[in-house]
């Protein structure tokens, strides 16, 4: 079953002649632990289409699936988006964006709190992330006295915390030199294989995508082609 | 886990200077409660202490100290005469400046009737109460007197016998107690001098009308101004006599104004006190609302900083009430921690002040539910902020 299916998706900012359409039919699949990347020259919708995707944009038209649910259906369903974020989707971002007052242990601990996991479950859940991540050393640092690397290992133990269905990565290597984005996205790879996440990373960079299952490529709101 | 404890601990220099400069305003704020009760106390003292049944005072005046009033101290044996009067006392109350040792001082003086009259201080810290008709005194230990100690006033020198801390003059000045007789002479009494001088102008005038020097000389007597005055008259009512029936008495038949002790404090309270009052008020809530302008805008800069980070909160789906919370908690926070140092700080430098500074819980009590309610204001722009922050804000997108 796909965890994520859209259908005909359109978004329309402004009217009249200051009409701009920034999704245009936008239609695509992403399996369980399948990788997608979506590309395109600035301004061609990407961002647009994840905010859609995220749940926080409302689209003009078609039709949104998450994990079985319809979200959007030529209008909001009228289900709990916020909490479907909260349990379903992880975030990563081109920044790290951590919450620069949280140490590293209580920004993975966060997104855990809002679930309501009891704190001895909690507890276990961010240790065995922050091993995974490699971070475990540095749990007790404020994200200021990480490296980009370390914050943005961080913000991806934070991202996986509620065994999302779906990770979505806003450019997530853009802030890294190449060697640590490929570290990056090798990581976001074996979450994908391992956890049976779906992940949907934008990028403009052609060598971080090595491996991915699918690449979307967008340009003036429309899907081109798919690789 | 506490994320506006959190967010102040990592900018805890800016929420500490914060805290300090509230603090002080706060301190402010309760030094003008404390100014204000103190002066209401220090402007009551002397009539509760004093405590008569009746005032009875110049007609039409609100004396003897809202106004003054003067009238001759013989009444008070008319007023003794009343029906339903057990005692009648004569009284002065009278603000002076004069020197005692070297230093020009304020006081009031009071004169009673020292022989089981009312008016007297009631309690004494040391020595004893005047037993003599001349030339002792009871004075204020704010006046810095021992006993024994040999003050000039006007032509006599008087000897402190007792001290006393019972009451202060209305001004919150030191309270001199003298007999009748000393307080009358000091107050009316013209030195030998000016005695004789306004006799020779008096007897110049007499001569000038028509009058031999003989005769001038027989009426002088009878034209020197009347040093026997007093500013009112107590009155202690007998078992069972209805005040205001006495009152009205002495009202229609000895043509005098007459309040109870509690319209007298009234008559005070209304009357000198009330501007002072009014205008403490105003400026208590002047500086109530810098304070809650400052937290305000405080708390709102510190949430425009986490505008991405509150953001990002939205995103992976915080609820609004957990950052409503933090802004909130942190807002009360502050408001708290800065109305505790004021409340330190003002105990700590109470006795410092020259004049009473009078902390009643309930005055703290309200002002602290004043200014939790100026917190929760103040966090109103930060919450606002936060409510319409776009989680897209996150992604660099919108």
């Amino acid at each position: 079953m796909a965890v994520l299916e859209i259908t005909g998706l359109t978004k329309i900012f402004g009217s009249g002649r200051l009409e701009v359409r920034a999704l245009d039919k936008v239609s695509l699949a992403i399996q369980a632990g399948e990788l997608a990347a979506l590309m395109g020259p600035s301004g061609s919708g990407k961002t647009t289409l994840l905010l859609c995707i995220s749940l926080i944009l409302e689209p003009t038209a078609g039709s949104v699936v998450f994990d079985g649910e319809t979200i959007y259906q030529d209008g909001w369903t009228g289900l709990d988006v916020r909490r479907r974020r909260r349990e379903k989707i992880g975030f990563v971002f081109q920044a790290a964006n951590l919450i620069p007052f949280l140490t590293a242990r209580e920004n993975v601990l966060f997104p855990l709190n809002l679930v309501g996991l009891d704190k001895k479950a909690a507890e276990r859940r961010v240790r065995e992330l922050l091993d995974y991540m490699e971070i475990a050393e540095r749990s007790h640092y404020l994200p200021a006295l990480l490296s980009g690397g370390e914050q943005q290992r961080v913000a991806i133990a934070r991202a996986l915390a509620n065994r999302p269905k779906l990770i979505l990565a806003d450019e997530p290597t853009a802030s890294l030199d190449t060697a640590r984005g490929q570290k990056v996205m090798e990581m976001l790879k074996k979450i994908a294989r391992e956890n049976q996440t779906a992940v949907i990373t934008v990028t403009h960079d052609a060598r971080m995508i090595e491996g991915f299952d699918q690449i979307y490529h967008l340009e003036d709101g429309r899907l081109k082609n798919q690789v | 886990m506490d994320l506006a404890i959190r967010d102040l601990k990592l900018h805890k220099g800016r929420f500490l200077a914060t805290i300090i400069g509230v603090g002080m305003l706060f301190t402010i704020v309760l030094t003008m409660n404390g100014i204000y009760r103190g002066n209401i106390s220090d402007g009551i003292a002397i009539i509760a202490h004093t405590g008569p049944d009746l005032w009875v005072v110049e007609r039409d005046r609100g004396g003897p100290f809202n106004e003054q009033s003067s009238m001759s101290e013989f009444f008070h044996y008319s007023v003794a005469a009343v029906p339903g009067v057990q005692k009648a006392s004569p009284f002065i109350y009278y603000p002076v400046e004069r020197q005692i040792k070297g230093e020009s001082r304020r006081f009031s003086i009071i004169g009673y009737d020292v022989f089981g009259g009312m008016g007297g201080p009631r309690q004494l810290t040391q020595g004893r109460a005047i037993n003599q008709a001349h030339y002792e005194m009871v004075a204020h230990a704010k006046l810095g007197l021992k006993l024994g100690d040999q003050v000039p006033l006007g032509l006599h020198t008087f000897t402190v016998v007792g001290l006393t801390r019972e009451a202060v003059a209305t001004d919150g000045e030191a309270l001199v107690y003298l007999s009748l007789a000393d307080a009358q002479e000091i107050l009316f009494q013209r030195d030998n001098e000016a005695i004789r001088n306004q006799r020779l102008r008096l007897r110049h005038s007499l001569t000038q009308e028509g009058l031999s020097p003989a005769q001038a000389d027989k009426l002088l007597p009878a034209v020197q101004p009347d040093t026997h005055l007093v500013n009112a008259i107590l009155v202690q009512l007998a078992p069972g006599a209805n005040p205001a029936q006495v009152a009205k008495h002495i009202e229609d038949w000895l043509y005098f104004s007459v309040f109870t002790t509690a319209q007298e404090i009234q008559l005070v309270i209304r009357g000198r006190l009330a501007r002072m009052s009014s205008q403490l008020l105003f400026f208590r809530v002047l500086l109530l609302i810098v304070s809650a302008v400052i937290i305000s805008l405080v708390i709102y800069t510190f949430t425009m900083e986490k505008i991405r980070s509150i953001a990002v909160m939205k995103l992976i789906g915080a609820p609004n009430l957990v950052i409503v919370r933090m802004i909130m908690e942190q807002s009360l926070f502050m408001t708290l921690s800065s109305f505790l140092l004021g409340l330190l700080i003002i105990h700590s430098i109470v006795h410092l002040f020259p004049r009473k500074i009078l902390l009643l819980p309930p005055d703290t009590l309200l002002t602290f539910a004043v200014a939790l309610l100026g917190g929760i204001i103040a966090s109103v722009l930060g919450i606002w902020q936060v409510l319409k922050t776009e989680p897209a804000m996150a992604l660099g997108g919108q």
